[in-house]
């Protein structure tokens, strides 16, 4: 009766274990319950900047958000997995060539997801919470805390599940349910003046403790489950596309940066790919917005440096993200068979990088002139550059051409801390004393050029891998 | 006496496995020379180390006079290769991948040279598609058209035909017998023995990684020996 959900997990553990190793990939969780040892032990610090009814909130939207992202990766990430493995391979296409239902296989997979991600974060999550409590002087029903931000995850898992389904379907149906409930519900909520965001029903329940939202939770766990469930479909909408030649055009704009048929790909697998350029907008200004509020809220109440001269610092590491979505689309296979260097592919991506730069750079002069502070600026634009070309560096020296495979190999990313943060926390502090100390971040430069040219004779002397 | 390959006791192990185990090979310019051997018996593999895809555990390996080992990046100028899994990147489309290849190879004339196999392998009405849209035999004949158009001396061509239609079938056979005529090399991989029967003059048996029989495809002709029953014979023996 289990041997389908045996089979997934097997699938699940195996497709990741391939790819990062089985005991990295096994170290991930360890990796999450410290992180969420060490936030935890922050708890005090945030109290004193936010009261700990908003921080509740908070966690239970972070909960709600993983679940979602857990859900939205059978809708996003099937792009990757079906061009590594194949939808042939994959358990959740066999009710196409063997004698299983659609609906059987989609409550597996629903099960399978639920029991995988609840062990691989939330429970990890919650462990490095446990193990944090003894050391902080902060009293909490651990078992409620456990019970509603589990209740939160489940409700975005769910809700994604339905959102997967229905887009299955139909994206007008999607898009068309989206605004009959979506717009009556924030009509409603602004005229008789409710609180949408503290509505979360996990959330009341964490509060409240009743059984009315304990009712309402399970409610919006079981109804969007079960109607995927009634209502499923394992083939997303695909549409063939056709387009005119862009490259030709493009490579002739990009000819002053060299290697510009490269670049131009990068930048045309990105256009092409299901979101578009808009995935890669949201996945970057979600962040620096995240970044610039927590960060505006710490410095108001702890105001020992300069938000411009820190956001700079921090918006640095956080733009090396973007190398992740130009190696996202290739895989060296595609170049095996051709005169083509690992190298000369970072080049290329570097120069991309350089180019889709321009954005971050015009979000700081942005900054600057919205906190009128330009005499700060060209320290900031300097600052910014040297960080991000440094947490560039280190990150193709360690990843390559596979940053979103090998940042999960939990020993790598450990020791991409590692050799980021030193510098990161020294330019910090360097800016309390004097701004003018960040001018010394220019050192970062040459560093990277030379971590840069270790990459290429690493990379280039190595059989690629073929993930 | 020129050799288009030379490779000798090239040996490439995977964990435990050799899966190639000390193949020595001499390819002479405008042979037609045919791999063969069972599914998994190293094929792909010895293409992949003749070309400096893999880098072997042991021998040396020559093409066009190039050392695969220590420039294997000369050598993939030199030669044309179709791999045996198709994989050309997503989202360029079918033109603007050959576009693309011909500005890896710095090639003049891209476009007229795109226009030219996409004519003569008729897929003219796919250029506009997405690669990962494209059906697997027309992804194989852009894989094809990559390799040739650059007007290689020599190519490595591993299961070009096992998804084309008959049609396309016929015209890629007498494009490589031409080829070969002509004075080029090619390096034929293939478990389908009728098409090695075929257009080969001469082939080489592998199995576990071992060459287990080599000769002109005219002897076999002479015995009135069928490739197939030499084929069974060799493999059972080994």
């Amino acid at each position: 009766m289990f041997e389908l959900l045996k089979g997934m997990m097997k699938e699940e553990w195996r497709s990741h274990s391939t790819m990062f190793g089985s005991m990295m990939f096994a170290m991930f969780p360890v990796m999450i319950a410290v992180f969420a040892f060490a936030g935890s032990m922050l708890l005090p610090l945030f109290m004193t900047i936010l009261s700990p009814e908003k921080i509740a909130l908070l966690t239970h939207y972070i909960f709600v958000i993983f679940g979602l992202s857990v859900g939205a990766f059978g809708l996003s990430g099937r792009e990757i997995m079906n061009r590594r493995f194949g939808q042939a391979s994959l358990i959740a296409y066999s009710s196409r060539s063997l004698p299983v239902s659609e609906r059987r296989i989609f409550m597996n997979f629903f099960v399978k997801d639920v029991i995988y991600y609840f062990s691989f974060w939330v429970i990890p999550f919650m462990a490095g919470l446990a193990f944090a409590l003894p050391f902080i002087s902060i009293s909490l029903d651990y078992f409620m805390v456990f019970s509603t931000l589990s209740l939160s995850f489940l409700i975005g898992l769910s809700l994604m599940f339905l959102l997967s389904t229905l887009y299955a379907h139909s994206s007008r149906i999607l898009v068309g349910l989206l605004v009959i409930t979506g717009v009556p519900i924030i009509l409603m909520s602004w005229y008789f003046g409710v609180d949408l965001p503290s509505s979360l029903p996990s959330f009341s329940l964490f509060v409240s403790r009743s059984w009315e939202d304990l009712a309402v939770s399970l409610f919006l766990i079981i109804i969007p489950s079960a109607v995927s469930l009634a209502f499923p479909k394992m083939d997303y909408p695909e549409k063939k596309r056709r387009y005119r030649n862009s490259l030709a055009g493009l490579s002739k704009k990009l000819d002053f940066a060299g290697n510009s048929h490269f670049i131009s790909k990068d930048f045309i697998d990105m256009q092409r790919s299901e979101g578009g350029l808009g995935k890669i907008i949201f996945a970057f200004i979600f962040p620096v917005a995240f970044i610039w509020v927590l960060l505006f809220v710490f410095l108001k109440f702890v105001p020992i440096a300069d938000f411009l001269l820190v956001f700079s610092i921090l918006m640095g590491v956080l733009a090396s993200s973007i190398y992740e979505w130009l190696t996202e689309f290739d895989v060296f296979t595609s170049y095996v068979f051709l005169p083509v260097r690992v190298s000369t592919l970072m080049k290329s991506k570097i120069k991309g990088y350089a180019i889709i730069s321009l954005a971050p750079l015009a979000i700081l002069v942005s900054t600057a002139a919205w906190l009128n502070q330009f005499s700060d600026l060209l320290i900031s634009l300097i600052t910014f550059l040297s960080v991000s070309s440094f947490a560039l560096a280190v990150k193709i020296y360690l990843t390559g051409l596979y940053p979103n495979i090998l940042l999960y190999n939990a020993k790598i990313f450990i020791v991409f801390l590692l050799l980021a943060s030193p510098a990161l926390l020294a330019l910090i502090i360097l800016s309390i004393f004097n701004p003018l100390y960040l001018l010394s971040s220019l050192v970062l430069i040459p560093t990277a050029f030379y971590i840069v040219k270790k990459s290429y004779a690493k990379w280039d002397n190595r059989e690629q891998p073929s993930f | 006496m020129e050799y288009a390959i030379e490779a000798k006791n090239l040996v490439k192990k995977f964990g435990e496995l050799r899966a190639v185990d000390g193949i020595s090979l001499s390819i002479k310019k405008g042979e037609l020379f045919g791999l063969l051997g069972p599914n998994g018996s190293g094929k792909t593999t010895t293409i992949k180390l003749l070309t400096g895809q893999l880098k072997p555990a042991e021998g040396e390996a020559k093409v066009m006079g190039v050392d695969v080992l220590k420039n294997p990046i000369r050598a993939k100028e030199l030669v044309g290769i179709i791999p045996e899994q198709e994989t050309p990147p997503s989202f360029l489309t079918a033109e603007e991948y050959l576009l693309f290849v011909c500005k890896i190879r710095k090639l003049k004339n891209a476009e007229k040279r795109c226009g030219k196999w996409l004519k003569f392998l008729e897929f003219e009405d796919q250029k506009d598609s997405l690669c990962k849209d494209l059906s697997r035999g027309t992804r194989q004949k852009l894989m094809f058209a990559q390799a040739f158009i650059h007007e290689p001396k020599l190519a490595f061509i591993d299961e070009p035909l096992i998804n084309l239609d008959p049609v396309i079938q016929r015209k890629v056979k007498d494009f490589l017998q031409d080829f070969v005529k002509k004075g080029g090399s090619i390096f034929f991989s293939t478990h389908v023995l009728e098409i090695a029967e075929e257009i080969c003059t001469r082939i080489c048996i592998i199995d576990r990684g071992k060459i287990v029989y080599e000769g002109p495809i005219k002897d076999l002709k002479k015995k009135r020996q069928h490739l197939e029953e030499l084929f069974l014979k060799m493999v059972k023996e080994a």
